[in-house]
């Protein structure tokens, strides 16, 4: 399946991008992204510690399934205000 | 976006949402009114603050937020406006706006929804300074600009 997750403020620095699609196995979670991401982008790696899961626009575990067609995004500690 | 903008928040907003909870007959009117500092880090002094976010899903917890508000309290207007892009030190980037019968429910309704919003709401500020550098608050992002000696993380000024 494929997924589709998005970059904001430093992890888009971080990675140089606004998005990436990114395949999984059936059954994979969001640790799993996490795991893929982390190799994909090694400049992300010992700096998601802090970093909530987005899953469709709602918080969620990283023990969350997914599925085909998702969208993820990777959401640092927020500074709004 | 409702909740979200990336125009000037001005001061004649907050007055004309003033009038407009007094004609409604509202007993208290509690702004709250988030203004950039010009704050000094060393020898540098921020300028502007620069504010990104997953708008999507800032604008539905935004919503959701007003509406447990008014489903806490008993409140006649609950209005939030967020700036996005960059907003001048002095200029306005929040401004949360409750009115009510009476004070007790504005003052509690607007400390919960300024409070929630900062805390949850997926928005995230750039600080720009006056020689020229940037760098994401939080403090993440200083440890990663050390560990990338090309400075990457400070190149989108």
């Amino acid at each position: 399946m494929n997924v589709r997750v998005r970059f904001f403020a430093w992890l888009r620095d971080a990675t140089g991008t606004e998005e990436c699609w990114i395949s999984l196995a059936p059954g994979a979670t969001g640790r799993d992204a996490k795991a893929l991401l982390v190799s994909r982008y090694q400049r992300l790696s010992g700096f998601l510690d802090r970093v909530r899961l987005a899953l469709n626009q709602e918080y969620q575990t990283w023990e969350v399934p997914l599925h085909d067609g998702d969208e993820l995004a990777l959401i640092p500690p927020v500074s709004g205000g | 976006m409702k909740h979200l903008t990336t125009k000037p928040v001005l001061w004649d907003r907050v007055a004309y949402l003033g009038r407009l909870a007094a004609s409604h007959g509202c007993g208290a009117l509690v702004t709250f009114v988030g203004i950039v500092r010009g704050d000094w880090q060393g020898s540098r002094q921020v300028r502007a603050l620069f504010y990104d976010a997953y708008a999507e899903m800032a604008e539905r917890q935004v919503e959701r937020l007003v509406a447990e508000a008014r489903a806490q309290w008993s409140l006649e207007m609950a209005t939030v406006q967020h700036r996005l892009g960059l907003v001048e030190a002095g200029g306005i980037s929040v401004i949360v706006v409750v009115a009510a019968q009476h004070r007790a429910e504005a003052y509690a309704a607007s400390q919960f929804l300024i409070d929630r919003i900062k805390q949850e709401v997926p928005i995230w500020k750039r600080q720009q300074y006056d020689d020229g550098t940037a760098q994401w608050t939080m403090g993440i992002q200083e440890v990663l600009a050390v560990a990338e000696p090309s400075g990457a993380v400070h190149a989108h000024v």
